[in-house]
């Protein structure tokens, strides 16, 4: 693969990690919590995604009908029934982390609830389009990856537009820039929380789901894709909605630019020595605002 | 003069006294070698609960200071011969390096950016330590992993064929450990840093110097964790970086501090002690079924942040004051 | 009057992007003082307790605790000199027990635990939270939060003591009490600076006051003098405090 296309596929994944770091930053955005369990629920989905494939013979694309609502649901239960009670007993806590704690050990239940469930095997949902490419003279554009990164970049935009036009969105809104305000304006915080994690574990679910028609997914793949998105995150500024699909583009185009000149692994340490470097220095990321840290 | 024949002092001690006399009772190896890693694990929980419990900094990378007196003592050992002793001196050391080089940049963060910077550093740790084969002509195993070379029965290098002394070992490890915590509870060391953990601006405001204070746990944390480390190497003999720096080490660390009671002296030692059994029980018992036991692990650790936020040693109290009570009221009884 | 400068502002200003919170403020305090801080809702007060205890750097003009310039220090080397403050909206260390709370203050002075719970129990005692030491902080009424707080800066033994609305929120019979607790404290020779909205309470304990507008002072002087000022009628009293 010449350089061109491995920089243009690189990006294309980039837009899969947006659209997966825009829910974790959604999440973080209005509750503050940084949802560890969010790369589980992306495995959840891709396995999820495959087997529909492999029993009913679903496209992935299609499956989204049945997966991404009931990823919403996932969320919406998880966050009213697990997070809100540890929120409200924390609740005059200066800086709780208890919801923190409570989703790591949710990832590490669900990994493993599906490890015993699906096994350990690496499933990908080989589709008809699954190996094509499209040739543009010594240009080669994965068409998976195409497929993925329009879908990505189709959903974050449906949702920009849902945060900034709809009621909710705005309700969700003045809920993370201030909890207590929310609520005298008569905002029903606890359930915009919900609200908030079904849509970023939908979102995290999406991201899986276009996933897998070329990545394998394996029930710890999550971890994988949860240390980009916290890099992700960050970079963009935790909280910041257009800075996470920014970021996404940006780690796509690095991982694919530095693989043409170093081992994929010091592209990682590269990757992470910037991630400490923004949040040691300038924790609010490229977009974020200076609250909060 | 004080009384020392009460429960408050018997108690403790009639507990170290059965935990002594253990091995002398069970000769199965495997049994012992659990038996071992329970207290290790409790001991790497309480190490942690320096920084995590007390100070409040909810580290999520002590995966990177069991490494790295692990890697330190066993390469020196490989490479010059420097006994395992000797090691933990120095593992601890470079490992308490590390905690104040992590630390000090980060001392600003608070709650989930501290948490999440710990996470890069210890990924960071974890890729580089993959990654890289030789330290000048020493070699480190990389993704491999490292064999720490089997002398036999070399007590002086802290090898046995036996698993007693490593029982014996991990159980003055622990007894140490809860004696620096009892003692930290109670000094102004310990005072300073839970003021930190409740309001840090506060605690700033009553002339506490909470840099200082933050890297001075921290650094305590990654030297108690990394002499740890130099055990787990001599113990377990195969280091696998995933293994020992990665997020499962550094996770499972902490899980045992909240599921005991993160920030009291014998929380994490409690909680270490249960979620180890309890981890070893289904790993016996279901060994067929793959992810079983980390599956329990992970919901135990939900329904304790959810129903019993302070941790087992909340159930455990109350009863253990009950006893004492009890206990003295008998003696009362029986003085007059 | 007495002679001693203990605390002096020059020229201190601190700007918060646009806004300017203090401008050009100057003043001192003399050793023994109880001076009264007061001014309507955002007229800079707190920031000025901000500013002199270290939380904010000025963005000109300098700040002398002694003669000896303290500007820039961080509060816990301000409060090593001898500066204890409370905080407007109190800051306990809600899930430890009262006691514990005021040991934390008392340590700066001593490495010893038996001493300093000794402090600690004796400032308890001084603001009236001896009966209710082993209460967990979060668990205290408003009132005993605020005495609370006291305790905490007072067991660091400071020399001068900065109150921020200590009385605000307290019922007349409690306020009575706190003004009686501060005086307690004034004749162990702490000096004060209090910021108050409770008026009467500050005209009452105060020897000097200052009044706070815009983060400017635009008067000075006793109590009498201070409300009689036609510039603070209509600045201040003109709002909706009356002089009760
Ligand atoms: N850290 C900050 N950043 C930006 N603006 C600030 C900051 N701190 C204070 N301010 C602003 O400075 C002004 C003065 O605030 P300050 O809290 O000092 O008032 P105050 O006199 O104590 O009022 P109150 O009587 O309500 O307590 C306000 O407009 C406030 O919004
Ligand atoms: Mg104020």
């Amino acid at each position: 693969m010449g350089v061109l296309s491995s920089i243009i596929n690189g990006i294309l994944m980039g837009g899969v990690y947006g659209l997966l770091a825009m829910g974790l930053t959604l999440i973080f955005g209005i509750m503050k919590i940084i949802n560890f369990a969010h790369g589980a629920f992306l495995m959840v989905a891709m396995i999820l995604s495959y087997w529909l494939w492999k029993i009913m013979g679903l496209d992935p694309y299609l499956s989204i009908i049945i997966i991404a609502p009931l990823m919403f649901l996932l969320g919406y239960l998880t966050q009213r029934f697990t997070i809100k009670p540890v929120l409200d007993a924390e609740k005059d806590v200066r800086e709780p982390i208890g919801a923190l704690l409570l989703t790591a050990g949710l990832a590490v239940a669900i990994e493993n609830f599906i490890l015993m469930v699906f096994g350990a095997d690496y499933l990908m949902a080989k589709t008809a389009y699954s190996g094509a490419s499209i040739n543009i003279s010594s240009l080669s554009i994965s068409v998976p990856r195409l497929y993925a990164f329009v879908t990505s970049l189709v959903v974050a935009f449906l949702f920009y537009q849902f945060l900034i036009k709809t009621e909710l969105g705005r309700a969700m809104r003045a809920t993370g820039q201030d909890r207590g305000v929310a609520l005298l304006m008569g905002i029903n915080v606890s359930k915009v929380y919900s609200i908030a994690f079904g849509i970023g574990t939908a979102l995290a679910g999406l991201a899986g789901i276009v996933l897998i028609p070329f990545y394998y997914a394996h029930p710890s793949v999550g971890a994988v894709f949860i240390t980009k998105a916290f890099i992700i995150v960050v970079l963009g500024g935790l909280g910041s909605v257009h800075g996470a699909l920014v970021g996404g583009l940006i780690i796509g185009l690095i991982e694919s630019v530095a693989a043409q000149y170093m081992t994929a692994t010091w592209t990682a340490i590269l990757i992470y020595f910037a991630f400490l470097a923004f949040l040691l220095l300038k924790p609010s990321g490229l977009f974020g605002s200076r609250y909060e840290w | 003069m004080r009384n020392f024949i009460t429960p408050r002092y018997y108690l403790p001690a009639l507990m170290i006294f059965i935990l002594l006399l253990i091995p002398l009772f069970i000769s199965s190896p495997y049994i012992l070698h659990i038996m071992a890693m329970v207290l290790f694990w409790a001991y790497l929980a309480s190490a942690w609960n320096i920084v995590g419990g007390f100070a409040g900094q909810l580290s999520l990378g002590h995966g990177v200071y069991v490494a790295a007196g692990a890697y330190v003592s066993s390469l020196l050992f490989a490479n010059i011969g420097l006994s395992p002793w000797f090691g933990m001196i120095i593992g601890g050391l470079v490992a308490a390096l590390l905690g104040v080089i992590v630390g000090y940049p980060t001392l600003r963060l608070r709650g989930a950016y501290y948490a999440l910077a710990t996470v890069g550093f210890a990924e960071g740790f974890r890729v580089i330590l993959i990654n890289t084969t030789k330290i000048g002509s020493w070699h480190t195993g990389g993704a491999e992993g490292f064999l720490v070379p089997l002398l036999g029965d070399a007590p002086q290098h802290m090898q046995f064929m036996s698993k007693v002394p490593y029982y014996y070992l991990a159980l003055v490890l622990l007894l140490i450990i809860v004696g620096f915590s009892f003692w930290l509870d109670r000094s102004k060391l310990g005072y300073y840093l839970t003021a930190i953990r409740e309001d840090e601006d506060a605690a700033l405001a009553l002339g506490i110097n909470t840099a200082r204070a933050k890297l001075i746990a921290a650094a305590l944390s990654a030297f108690f964790t990394g002499v740890g480390g130099v055990y787990y190497a001599q113990l377990i003999r195969y280091l696998e970086p995933n293994a020992i720096a990665g997020a499962i080490m550094s996770n499972q660390i902490v899980f045992l501090a909240i599921v005991g009671g993160r920030g009291t002296v014998l929380g994490p030692v409690i909680g270490g002690i249960f979620l180890t059994i309890i981890g070893e029980m289904t790993r016996i018992l279901f060994d067929q079924v793959m992810g079983l036991h980390l599956f329990l692990y992970g919901i135990i650790v939900v329904l304790f942040v959810i129903f019993k936020p302070r941790g087992l040693i909340e159930l455990v109290e109350k009863p253990y004051e009950k006893l004492v009570k009890m206990l003295n009221g008998r003696r009362v009884e029986g003085a007059s | 009057m007495p002679a001693k400068v203990l605390l002096e502002l020059k020229n201190v200003t601190i700007k918060f992007g646009g806004l300017t919170a203090v401008s050009d403020l100057s003043f001192k305090l003399f050793e023994g003082e109880i001076v009264g801080l007061i001014g309507p809702n955002g007229a800079g007060k707190t920031t000025v307790f901000n500013l002199i205890s270290g939380v904010y750097r000025p963005t000109e003009g300098e700040i002398y605790l002694n003669g000896e310039n303290i500007t820039g220090l961080k509060p816990f080397q301000i409060c090593h000199r001898g500066i204890g403050r409370t905080f407007q909206v109190v800051r306990p260390f809600g899930g430890k027990s009262v006691l514990y709370n005021v040991m934390v203050g008392a340590f700066l002075r001593t490495n010893d635990t038996r001493k300093s719970r000794e402090k600690a129990l004796e400032v308890l005692q001084l603001v009236g939270l001896y009966n209710k030491k082993d209460v967990l902080a979060k668990n205290l009424t408003i009132v005993d939060r605020k005495r609370l707080e006291v305790a905490k800066a007072l067991a660091t033994e400071p020399k001068l003591l900065l109150l921020d609305e200590v009385l605000a929120g307290l019922n007349p019979a409690e306020v009575d009490e706190a003004v009686e607790m501060i005086r307690q404290i004034h004749k162990s020779g702490i000096t004060i600076l209090l910021i108050e909205h409770v008026l009467k309470a500050a005209m009452a304990l105060s020897q000097r006051i200052m009044v706070l507008d815009y983060g400017k002072k635009i008067a000075e002087g006793s109590p009498e003098e201070v409300t009689s000022n036609p510039e603070v009628i209509k600045a201040y009293l003109g709002d909706n405090y009356g002089i009760a």
